[in-house]
């Protein structure tokens, strides 16, 4: 298959199943709104070693915020769910609690709930107030209002936990670093107007994609050195002469075909460049179809047959 | 779910409403409904017009042309929604416990007492001892209130459009733009009432009652 002379691997990119949240970060305006949410989101590029993935997902206008105000909305997925809720714990008191004026809702509804505000209110010392308002459809919600020194901190209860799919992927090789990165960026635009994704990487690409193990026992993940090119004629190299930079694009969704709109949005994007702008071929992470339960079939997704 | 309406015809007595909540009338028939003993010499029929309408999909139970010779409106309610086109007597939404409670006229004495959840929203003035021990929920008065506003309030939000008369066991805590209000408001939207045309988050709060627990709060809208 090829796209815009680019051509597409007869591969697939290998996904997990991970517990995932949303969560409606608010604030007094978008730039402290962005400024919880980068930190929340801060230090969450792959559970490896943050234990969580997390992203913004979107900006919220004030018509679609609980409390009327400019916000975010904020995916969150970990391998299980008592780390999803101890990340979500911490990283609500450590960036949401302490961001000037900003405020956190539930941005999911499921059967299980997990805190939102239910633990950390106690930082309110016993001066924390307990509000049940209802919602739009008459649903009673508790909020907590918690005495901070520039007003209160308002935080929702719960928030909803739903099993979710991370590690969705592309591989974009180029003729050089840059065409590759500008093609990425591309892709990376294209898969942000998608609802129910995330780029949890810097930017939303990585340069560090890994192989299972490593020569050092310590190390469970090590560089894939098939796709590294300064290895081309070292190692078993999967690229070709022209091949001199490769990135990969991870992204973790809600659902199965959430990803895989998303990974086919993103190749067309990258695709967009051409052959004649360096882009030469797309490929896909996967340890041989042995340790994730989804297989997101590059070709397939291109052909616009949403599968698994 | 139905929606059931209570016209009260003229009094020369006081009536105790508390039997009159809107999931104990839950579908019960007119007849039903009229034939419910309010005393041991009145029932229903003697003191309200009936009228039950199915088609409503909400559990909502209207009072019509009411007096402050109502009293014990929403006493103990638990869910749906209560609305008092009219006055209402003493102890109207006293100890509610869920629910939403909607009165466009003037209330009695001890408004909310011991409410302990929910929404009970005066349109007009409200009597003395307005949310005397009251455990929790939210008390709305457009209008004034009466003497011992909030004595012996545990918890829960009492909110105000007049200022009320300063007392001895409440505190000032300043004015503040309190953004759970906006919250509070959006709810507002959903019901046909005054309190629908709320928007200001900025106000004074009082916190009290301070010869009890302390933890209740009372909050002035301003303008």
């Amino acid at each position: 298959m090829v796209i815009n002379g680019v051509e597409i691997d007869d591969t697939f990119a290998e996904a997990f199943n991970m517990r995932g949240t949303r969560i409606l970060i608010t604030a007094q305006n978008l730039r402290w709104a962005y400024n919880a949410a980068n930190a929340m989101t801060g230090f969450a590029t792959s559970v490896i070693g943050c234990g969580v993935e997390a992203g913004i997902e979107r900006a919220l206008s004030e018509d679609e915020t609980p409390d009327g105000r400019p916000g975010l909305s904020v995916l969150m997925f970990a391998m299980g769910s008592k780390v999803l809720m101890q990340q979500l714990e911490t990283r609500m008191g450590q960036c949401i609690l302490t961001c000037p004026t900003a405020a956190a809702f539930a941005g999911i509804e499921s059967e299980d709930m997990i805190s939102l505000g239910k633990h950390l209110r106690f930082f309110g010392d016993g001066y924390q107030v307990s509000k049940q308002i209802p919602d739009a459809n008459g649903k009673l919600k508790r909020y907590w209002r918690i005495p901070v020194m520039d007003g209160e901190f308002l935080t929702e209860e719960t928030t909803g936990m739903v099993r979710a799919i991370g590690g969705g992927n592309f591989l974009v090789l180029g003729a050089s670093q840059a065409q590759v990165l500008t093609a990425c960026e591309a892709a990376i635009d294209a898969m942000r107007k998608l609802p129910n994704v995330i780029m949890p990487f810097p930017g939303g690409v990585v340069r560090s994609g890994s192989k299972v193990g490593s020569k050092y026992p310590k190390m469970f993940a090590s560089t894939n050195d098939a796709f590294c090119p300064t290895l081309k004629g070292v190692v078993k190299s999967e690229l070709d002469p022209r091949v001199e930079s490769v990135m990969e694009i991870v992204v973790n969704g809600l659902t199965f075909e959430d990803i895989a709109v998303s990974m086919k949005a993103g190749i067309e994007a990258a695709c967009g460049l051409g052959k004649d702008n360096g882009i030469l071929r797309v490929s896909a992470g996967n340890y041989g179809g042995k340790l994730g339960q989804h297989h997101f079939k590059l070709r397939p997704i291109l052909s616009g047959e949403v599968s698994a | 779910m139905s929606h059931i309406t209570l016209t009260a015809k003229a009094v020369s007595r006081s009536i105790d409403c508390r039997a009159l909540l809107p999931l104990a009338l839950q579908g019960k028939t007119v007849a039903e409904i009229a034939a419910i003993k309010l005393a041991a010499n009145l029932s229903v029929a003697d003191v309200f017009e009936v009228s039950v309408d199915e088609a409503v999909a909400a559990l909502q139970l209207t009072f019509k042309n009411t007096t402050c010779a109502h009293q014990y409106i929403g006493f103990g309610m638990t869910s749906g929604q209560i609305n008092v086109a009219g006055d209402a007597g003493d102890f109207l939404g006293a100890q509610l416990q869920n629910g939403v409670l909607i009165c466009t006229g003037n209330a009695g004495a001890r408004a909310g007492d011991r409410m302990r959840r929910g929404m009970l929203l005066i349109e007009g003035n409200a009597g003395d001892y307005c949310a005397s021990d009251m455990m929790a929920g939210t008390l709305g008065v457009l209008g004034t209130t009466g003497a011992y506003l909030g004595y012996g309030m545990k918890r829960g939000t009492l909110l105000l459009q007049h200022t009320p008369a300063a007392q001895a066991t409440w505190v000032d805590c300043g004015f503040h733009k309190l953004p759970f209000l906006n919250i509070l408001y959006k709810s507002f939207k959903r019901l046909d009432s005054r309190f629908a045309q709320i928007n200001s988050q900025r106000v004074q709060r009082w916190a009290g009652d301070m010869g009890g627990l302390g933890k209740a709060e009372i909050l002035v809208i301003q303008p």
